[in-house]
């Protein structure tokens, strides 16, 4: 390769991907032209799934993320290109959806498994052919496995789907043969499974902890990370990547700073009760950094950033993090910020070449720049 | 130094807030119960428009499960992560020492007591801001 061939690659190659970018609808009538008659009075009659929870912010929304008509923060693809990805050098945004997500704790899973397939044709339709920046995930319904693997294979081909995501609130560990049918598909078509919080504890899931529910959404949101610590070690422990060994796994927003912990005593208690889970084949931790990847919002803050490096050195951050800003929620990581603290060889591969890999996102995209007119 | 003038006398009612641009810096302008006081507009935590967030009052501090309303239109909450700041003070309610600021401002008229707030004036033609 020449020296000029090798600038232009580098110039062209995505210095920042944003890993969890919310889209939403504007209204929800915007989802009918893509639902069957049946479920249309249902869908606009009735809230997906239920929250308990009031957050004293009043909305999970940044305030300042409204659209310019008005609308719900989220749901302008162009104004989300504008204040969002030109606003801070994006070079792809993976959409992660909204509550939709959470079709896979809907009481009836044939409604829950429409509301899945509708949103992915109103998602490839309505975001993904608005500029080539934006990447969609594949929503799917976990409580009928059947259905979701015929909507991975339906759609899962398309070029700019990069993955499936389902909810992480549950009432079966994601390790359990229950799932195995939908990592199979997934793994057939090259795609990374996502699980997004926000659903614990509502719908057909269980309480957010075993002990049963916190009282407040500042108590339930502290504790999320367990339910993520309760389905990596069931991934790992049922073997799931053993039997599907080019199955990539994605915690988003799940949080970081407790992986050593959960990596150290599953290693210890395997080295005494590895003949539980003979099918593994090597340490647990081991399967974890190869297989399970984090993203970065909310990043944890501790008043010493050192110590934050240090975890992230634990858990080899730099082939397991990816950057994500959660926007527009109230959470929202700077991407200017965020990870200012991190030495740069580790940053440089959080903020794009994690990504890279686990999307096949060589190249930026070529798309015809800005937002509104 | 240089004065600047951001608004009129009674533009700005009690409870309200007006953004201005000087120096190519934005700032908020707050009439908190008739007093005034200007505050740059980034956010000490990560770099949010603050000054757009929610003017309202909050929970005091009470013992447990007691709750207590309080300091109606005193309190700045951002419109990222939702901190809320004094804003009488500039001061973060948790962290005191994360103030809302101006950073490179100077009062022409006090010596040092408010050099992280932009001072401001009052006279008939209107409120001045002095950088
Ligand atoms: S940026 Fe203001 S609270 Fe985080």
């Amino acid at each position: 390769m020449t020296q000029q061939q090798q600038s232009t690659n580098d110039l062209d190659r995505p210095k920042l991907i944003d890993t969890d970018v919310h889209n939403t609808f504007a209204s929800p009538a915007e989802l009918l032209p893509y639902l069957p008659k049946v479920w249309h009075e249902q869908w606009l009659n009735s809230e997906l799934i239920g929250n308990p929870w009031y957050s004293s912010l009043g909305s999970v929304n940044r305030r300042d993320a409204v659209t310019p008509s008005g609308g719900q923060p989220g749901s302008d693809p162009k104004y989300m290109i504008e204040h969002h990805l030109d606003a801070f050098d994006i070079d792809y945004a993976i959409l992660t959806g909204h509550i939709v997500i959470n079709c896979s704790l809907h009481v009836d899973p044939d409604y829950g498994s429409a509301i899945a397939s509708a949103y992915n044709d109103y998602m490839v339709d309505q975001w993904l052919k608005v500029d080539p920046r934006f990447k969609g995930s594949l929503v799917i319904n976990f409580s009928d496995p059947e259905a979701a693997v015929k909507e991975i294979q339906r759609l899962g081909g398309h070029p700019n789907i990069v993955q499936v995501i389902m909810c992480s609130g549950a009432r079966i560990p994601f390790g359990q043969r229950h799932y195995h049918r939908i990592y199979e598909a997934a793994e057939q078509m090259n795609l990374p499974v996502a699980i997004h919080p926000g659903s614990e504890g509502k719908g057909l899931a269980y309480p957010p902890t075993p002990s049963g529910y916190p009282t407040r959404y500042m108590e339930w949101h502290n504790i999320l990370p367990i339910n993520y610590m309760a389905h990596i070690n069931s991934l790992v422990c049922e073997g799931v990547f053993e039997k599907f060994p080019k199955l990539k796994f994605v915690a988003i927003e799940g949080g970081i700073a407790w992986l050593p912990h959960l990596m150290w005593r599953m290693d210890k208690n395997y080295k005494a009760l590895r003949d539980s889970t003979p099918w593994l084949k090597r340490l647990p931790s081991e399967y974890i950094l190869e297989h399970i990847r984090l993203t970065t919002q909310p990043i944890e803050e501790p008043a010493n950033h050192k110590q934050l490096v240090e975890i992230f050195n634990m858990i080899d951050a730099g082939k397991t993090v990816m950057f994500a800003s959660d926007y527009p929620h109230w959470d929202f990581d700077n991407p200017k910020l965020a990870l200012a603290k991190i030495p740069k060889e580790m940053r440089v591969r959080i903020q794009s070449e994690n990504a890279i890999e686990l999307y096949g996102l060589q190249q930026k995209a070529k798309h015809e720049g800005g937002g509104l007119e | 130094m240089s004065r600047h003038r951001v608004a009129g006398v009674d533009e700005i009612k009690a409870g309200e807030r007006k953004l201005v641009k000087v120096n190519g810096m934005e700032f908020g302008i707050f009439n908190v119960g008739g007093q005034y006081h200007a505050y740059r507009n980034v956010c000490p935590h990560a770099g949010a428009d603050v000054c757009v967030g929610t003017i309202c009052g909050t929970l005091l501090p009470t013992p447990v499960y007691e709750y207590s309303y309080g300091r109606e239109n005193e309190i700045l909450r951002c419109p990222w992560h939702g901190w809320e700041f004094d804003l009488k003070t500039g001061e973060h309610l948790v962290d005191p020492d994360m103030r809302l600021r101006s950073g490179k401002l100077e009062s022409i008229s006090d010596s040092s007591e408010n050099l992280e707030r932009g001072e401001l004036e009052t006279d008939e033609d209107g409120i001045f801001l002095i950088l």
